[in-house]
């Protein structure tokens, strides 16, 4: 593939977008330490992602999944996080693409997962400065417009308005009956998390469903699971946890409709070997 | 898989950007109650000596803090940290975390009031990489020092 094929292709659109924000964020902050961060980020993910190939004896192709991983983790973790701390969540993020699996895809947004696990084990610190969490709200524009081109590339405009819809709902909700603290999680830095992970890590192809009353029921369950882990425990692995839950959604409906497939190539084998004799 | 209609993608933008909207400005008087919770107080001396008038007055001109129980709040967008910080005889000899409203873990700063009891001031060492929580703490601690200033 040319590498002109290559950048209309969604992976190129992301990544074309990640670089965008790297520089944009950068550049606005006065801050190369989130550069540094993403060479790492990258560079750790890459040659794990390559290593994981060999062990695995998968063939050869171009670690870009594996560059965007690094680019969402360097976007996220605080620009003062440690080369370990960086290095480390690439590490576990790469794994998890190899471990957890099914039928060779991965199960889990593995960003997702190196970033939550990354709070578990490092008490990594999260700024999301990428989705310009420190920067004026008006550099939100910046993600919309990405955010919404990549979301149209990849047709998941369903999933992506039923978790933004319902997050913000149930966010209102909350504070009408005022039950909890909704209020930060309606304005920077958490807005902009929450449409990043919207448009960039929800809608990653392999971890979500295609069909759209699929992507409706995965967009809620996200934002309810989500919203709920919010309401109750505040703090910044809300979005990762349901994320979790919308991806074991996806993989159940995979695993049942390649059962429901299976059972049926199993009638039909069972059919024409009655009618052979 | 068909696209979804640009018609539905402008209708469904319009009614999340509503709800969206909605939440936005019913949680706006809450939003401006948090900040200005978070405003430090002028001054909170909740233990002071009971010195004689001519003592405190000797006291003030000699020594740079009151003695006393101070409060500080120190907030950015990830939140805010309340501490109170104890001086006796300009020495710092408590400091305590009275409110935690990090969206981050507070272990993250549990050993933060000692390093400023070691040091003596407000600077600490980011060692647990919780810049955000160690800002506001530095903060917190500072201004807690800035309201038991003998001026």
């Amino acid at each position: 593939m040319t590498a002109k094929k290559w950048l209309k292709t969604p992976k190129g659109y992301v990544t074309i977008a990640m670089i965008f924000y790297l520089l944009i964020a950068s550049f606005v902050s006065k801050d190369i330490a989130g550069i540094q961060n993403a060479f790492v980020a990258v560079f750790v993910s890459v040659i794990v992602d390559i290593l994981c190939r060999i062990v695995k004896k998968r063939k050869w192709s171009m670690p870009d999944s594996a560059i965007i991983t690094g680019f969402i983790i360097s976007l996220i973790l605080s620009t003062t996080s440690s080369v370990g701390v960086v290095a480390g969540t690439a590490v576990m993020a790469i794994l998890s693409k190899y471990l957890l699996v099914y039928k060779k895809k991965p199960i889990f947004n593995p960003a997702a997962i190196g970033l939550l696990l990354s709070i578990l084990f490092f008490h990594s610190a999260q700024s999301w400065w990428g989705a310009f969490g420190d920067l004026p709200a008006w550099t939100i524009a910046f993600l919309l417009i990405g955010g919404y081109t990549i979301t149209n590339r990849v047709n998941k405009f369903p999933q992506l308005f039923a978790f933004l819809g319902v997050s913000f709902l149930l966010l209102l909700l909350i504070g009408y009956f005022n039950i909890g603290d909704e209020v930060d999680a309606l304005r920077p830095p958490f807005i902009n998390a929450t449409l990043f992970f919207g448009f960039f890590m929800l809608t990653d192809p392999p971890t979500s469903p295609g069909k759209d009353k699929d992507q409706v029921i995965f967009g809620i369950l996200t934002a309810v699971a989500g919203t709920i882990i919010y309401g109750l425990f505040g703090g910044l692995t809300y979005l990762y946890l349901g994320l979790v839950f919308g991806n074991v959604y996806s993989f159940l409906k995979k695993r049942s409709a390649s059962k429901a497939s299976m059972n049926r190539s199993d009638v039909k084998k069972n059919r024409s070997l009655l009618t052979d004799r | 898989m068909a696209k979804l209609d640009r018609k539905w993608v402008v209708l469904c933008s319009a009614a999340v950007t509503a709800v969206y909207a909605a939440g936005y400005f019913s949680t706006e008087d809450e939003a401006a109650k948090t900040t200005l919770r978070q405003q430090p107080p002028i001054n909170i001396q909740t233990q002071a000596d009971q010195t004689s008038l001519s003592e405190s007055k000797n006291q003030s001109k000699k020594s740079l803090y009151k003695n006393g129980t101070f409060t500080g709040m120190g907030e950015n967008r990830r939140g805010s940290i309340e501490v109170a910080v104890t001086i006796q005889n300009d020495k710092i000899t408590d400091v305590e975390i009275s409110d935690f409203a990090m969206h981050y873990s507070e272990s993250d700063v549990v050993g933060l009031p000692d390093e400023v009891l070691q040091n003596q001031n407000a600077q600490v060492t980011n060692v647990s990489g919780a810049t955000y929580s160690t800002e506001a703490f530095q903060d917190a601690v500072q201004a807690a020092l800035d309201q038991a200033l003998n001026i």
